[in-house]
């Protein structure tokens, strides 16, 4: 199998943000075609697509998405839509690596702002129904996590304190990688204490700017068969390692309410295809779709110790340089910005993350390029989840 | 617009936390499941149904939703967490109830680890042509207003000659609005008249010690009913699961209807609640009679304001049988005349009256017409009767008639509950009745009169028995809990309005 990991060639995406004046026609095509064209194929080569939405039937009475993109492409290829960026990709992957298509467009597209008064009851979609009806919002379970991580670990008094900031530290750490981010939503600094004010304005453990913001965006690219890949591009970034893990939708019906396990499987799952160990890997694109989210990610992909992440996090940004350090070792977290930062087209978000690590891979990520010892990292991951830890999805990508 | 079949399910799971136990491992689901992951196939039919409405949880994780989802928003700001029953055997999400988070500061950690109870209460606002929708993942803080009570099952002793009253419950919302000299309760947001009917109902089963299933027919009394056209008592019905339930269809063996005269709605059916238990062929051994109102009444500066200064909002229900009767039915006169003081038209919003003409020609003529033959046909004097309690819209009406009737200050006064709840409609009088049952002693005469406008008025005798005493150990929801207590919250008369309004 190892031979036929296929070979991500080409990435593309497009500003995250409010895009009042494009339709997702328009930015899914933008992110398209900035994909095919870095991989220096033609719409026509295409065997296969695979795109990935959340939303678009409640936004945009988009109901088949497949027929939209038809339209678009102007291809009567097999077409799939799935829900998440990473979803469409491990589909895209099984295809490629089953020898059954060669070159396949992987493409997401949310716009969320085109319903923004009601977008917050449609992420309810992604709870149980009974937390709805109890009166649960898009934030409450990040909220409930946090409150059952903190009982757990006994954290309190001055350690609650470290608690906190490390918590405001991501956010203030990922909106400054973001700076450097063209496409990202926010490309402005913010301090801790700023964060910290949002919070106790609420009365609520997490405030605004914990959290991911509501955003429209695409993103997209192209992945092929190692053969072809190989005819392409020089740099060609494998995907070595490709996996999902599903839990109970209801939060309070899950057996451990301070961690995602099904986040947990799929990394184990993925570093077994990869071949390699979480120690392995040098950057990493987590889901903070809630600043304790990246925190909590740190501990379920096996980065941290179960209930150490948030001082892993502390001390590497007391004196911030650009990476977490844990146990001895460097690893660059949310480069782009992460969700917060970058933003979050839900639909598009996995492929953000994914255009970061390969582009980060392959060197060309310009001002905000990370080294391992003066090279590009070698490996990266990056974790998707659907609804509250839901679904969880882990890709490793490598250069080979 | 909500869709009736997701109502019928989710309000019929959810209004009394049904779930499911494997009765092989003794693992407690949720919501109904038909095997047991832990034992898999083996334990298809082996699971036994279970609900959780008389539990008591314990609140163990919570948040402050400060900008809930659309439907939510007037409930907001509330306190949302997981709620775990049975040790932790089950957890359910949970809003808490009946509390308005004051500005500033909110210490989450005084919530944790409290204990909470099950709350039958509306779910989220919709508008106002869909159905209402209901659900008790709302709690309180069972050290609270409201204490958490067992409800057993208790075999009855002693079948008496006469049918009478089993049990009794009140229930009275925790918000209260003081002017002048009178309280009177308030409705939370998510309560109203449908509400307060399912917690009176609990409290009398409770009190009773009678198997819900033994119900054969409830009457719910109302003028408040959020619905022009739909029972209330069906909804009381299912959620208290009163009648044999046929769980294949869901279907109950009870007759539920709701009866409407103004405030004498429930007293009417007294009588007929009484009868059918003593008819032999009907097989109904209990009966159970419901008043509720959210009291209606016009905002004080719009006609039919004036009403504004009294009503109140509660629930009462009494359970009637032959079994371990804690008063007989000695006898009841009932009169009526076609006197319209009081009338609320179709699609209006609020009632209006007769001004002037509500006293003497409406009130006071039924009340002591009714009164007076009653105590003609059982050959009374006002000395035979140990109280006296008739329909309360205000506190000179009441008074002024017991005087008429000869009744002094001891036998009328511990009826007298206006002053502290308001006129609660359909409760008025029977709430007086529960106050006094809530302290008469054994071989006591009690008289009850309703008054209901439009008009008429149900007058009845009740003799109170031995077990009296027995079972008022099982009632810790008085009236007196329910006037004198520390847990008690004013809140001013927007705050009043707005609560009234509800969702």
């Amino acid at each position: 199998m190892k031979r036929r990991r296929p070979a991500i060639i080409g990435v593309g995406r497009t500003k995250f943000g409010e895009h009042y004046e494009r339709g997702p026609e328009k930015l899914v095509e933008e992110a398209g075609l900035q994909a095919l064209d870095s991989a220096g194929v033609k719409r026509k080569d295409l065997d296969a697509c695979y795109f990935s939405d959340y939303f678009l039937q409640i936004t945009n009475k988009i109901g088949i998405e497949e027929g939209f993109q038809s339209e678009l492409l102007e291809l009567n290829v097999p077409m799939e839509r799935m829900r998440s960026f990473s979803s469409a990709l491990l589909n895209a992957c099984h295809a490629v690596q089953s020898g059954k298509y060669g070159i396949v467009l992987v493409g997401g597209v949310e716009k969320m702002t085109d319903r923004w008064d009601k977008i917050r009851d449609d992420l309810m979609l992604l709870e149980d129904p009974w937390s709805y009806y109890a009166g649960c919002t898009p934030e409450a379970n990040h909220e409930l996590l946090l409150r059952g991580y903190i009982k757990k670990y006994g954290i309190s008094g001055e350690e609650l304190e470290k608690f906190n900031t490390a918590l405001a530290q991501i956010s203030v750490k990922n909106h400054h990688h973001a700076i450097e981010n063209e496409y990202a939503q926010y490309q402005r600094d913010i301090s801790v204490d700023k964060v910290l004010k949002e919070r106790s304005k609420a009365c609520k453990p997490l405030g605004l700017y914990d959290f991911a913001p509501i955003s429209d965006g695409a993103s997209a690219l192209i992945l092929a068969r190692p053969e072809i890949a190989k005819n392409c591009s020089d740099t060609p970034v494998r995907v070595l390692g490709s996996s999902s893990a599903t839990d109970y939708v209801t939060f309070p019906s899950r057996e451990d309410r301070t961690s995602f396990v099904a986040s947990t499987i799929a990394m184990k799952s993925a570093l077994k295809m990869a071949d390699i160990e979480a120690g392995n890997i040098q950057i990493a694109e987590l889901y903070d779709q809630s600043t304790l989210l990246e925190m909590i990610s740190l501990e379920d992909l096996g980065f941290s110790k179960k209930g150490k992440a948030w001082l892993d996090i502390y001390n590497s940004c007391k004196e911030y340089q650009g990476f977490y350090e844990i146990n001895g070792k460097k690893l660059f977290v949310n480069r782009n910005g992460g969700l917060k930062a970058d933003g979050n087209p839900l639909g598009a978000t996995g492929g953000a993350q994914i255009f970061e690590v390969v582009k980060q891979l392959r060197g060309e990520a310009g001002s905000r390029q990370v080294e391992m010892d003066g090279d590009p990292p070698r490996f990266g991951c990056i974790s998707e989840l659907e609804g509250f830890g839901t679904k969880a999805y882990v890709h490793i990508l490598g250069r080979t | 617009m909500s869709s009736e079949p997701i109502e019928r399910r989710v309000s019929y799971i959810g209004d009394r936390l049904r779930g499911s136990r494997c009765t092989l491992c003794g693992k407690e689901y949720f919501r109904g499941k038909d095997y047991c992951g832990k034992c898999g196939r083996k334990s298809f039919g082996k699971m036994k149904d279970i609900d959780f409405f008389y539990e008591k949880g314990k609140l163990e994780v919570c948040t402050l939703i400060g900008e809930p989802t659309n439907k939510f928003v007037k409930l907001g700001p509330y306190v949302y967490g997981i709620v775990s029953f049975q040790n932790g055997k089950v957890r359910v999400p949970g809003r808490l109830t009946d509390f308005i988070p004051k500005d500033g500061e909110l210490d989450l950690s005084c919530f944790e680890d409290r204990e909470v109870v099950p709350r039958f209460r509306r779910r989220y606002a919709v508008t106002r042509s869909d159905i209402v929708p209901t659900i008790s993942l709302a709690f309180t803080l069972a050290d609270d207003y409201y204490p958490h009570q067992e409800y057993e099952i208790i075999k009855p002793k002693k079948e008496y000659d006469t049918p009478g009253i089993v049990g009794y419950g009140v229930y009275v919302s925790k918000f209260r609005i003081k002017e002048g000299m009178i309280e009177r309760s308030v409705p939370f947001l998510d309560e109203d008249a449908v509400t307060a009917a399912v917690e009176a109902g609990k409290m009398a089963l409770i009190h009773s010690g009678v198997d819900h299933s033994l119900i054969g027919k409830v009457y719910v009394g109302s003028e408040s009913n959020p619905y022009a056209v739909k029972p209330i008592a069906s909804k009381v019905a299912q959620v208290l699961k009163l009648g044999m339930e046929e769980k294949t269809d869901g279907i109950q063996s009870v007759d539920a209807i709701d009866t409407e005269f103004a405030c004498k709605a429930a007293t009417s059916m007294f009588k007929d609640a009484a009868s059918l238990v003593y008819y032999p062929h009907a097989r109904t051994p209990y009966t159970m009679t419901v008043g509720t109102d959210n009291s209606q009444a016009a905002p004080r500066d719009e006609l039919g304001g004036e009403l504004d200064l009294y009503v109140g909002y509660g629930g009462s229900a009494f359970i009637f049988g032959m079994h371990d009767v804690i008063a007989e039915l000695e006898g009841w006169y009932s009169c009526t005349s076609d006197t319209p003081d009081f009338w609320r038209r179709d699609r209006e919003p609020y009632p209006r009256h007769g001004g002037r003409f509500t006293g003497e020609p409406a009130y006071f003529k039924h009340v002591l017409n009714a009164c007076r033959k009653l105590m003609e046909q059982l050959n009374l004097k006002s000395s035979d009767v140990d109280y006296f309690v008739s329909h309360q819209p205000n506190i000179g009406f009441p008074v002024r008639v017991a005087q008429e009737l000869g009744f002094k200050e001891d036998q009328y006064m511990p009826g007298l509950q206006v002053a502290k709840f308001g006129n609660t409609y359909s409760s008025s009088s029977p709430i007086g009745l529960a106050a006094i049952l809530d302290r008469a002693k054994p071989n006591e005469r009690i008289i009850i009169v309703s008054y209901g406008s439009g008009a008429g008025s149900d007058a009845y005798s009740l003799l109170t028995t031995s077990q009296i005493k027995d079972k008022r150990q099982r009632q810790k929801f008085t009236i007196k809990h329910q006037i004198k207590n520390e847990h008690l919250e004013y809140v001013d008369y927007t705050t009043y309005r707005r609560l009234k309004h509800g969702l």
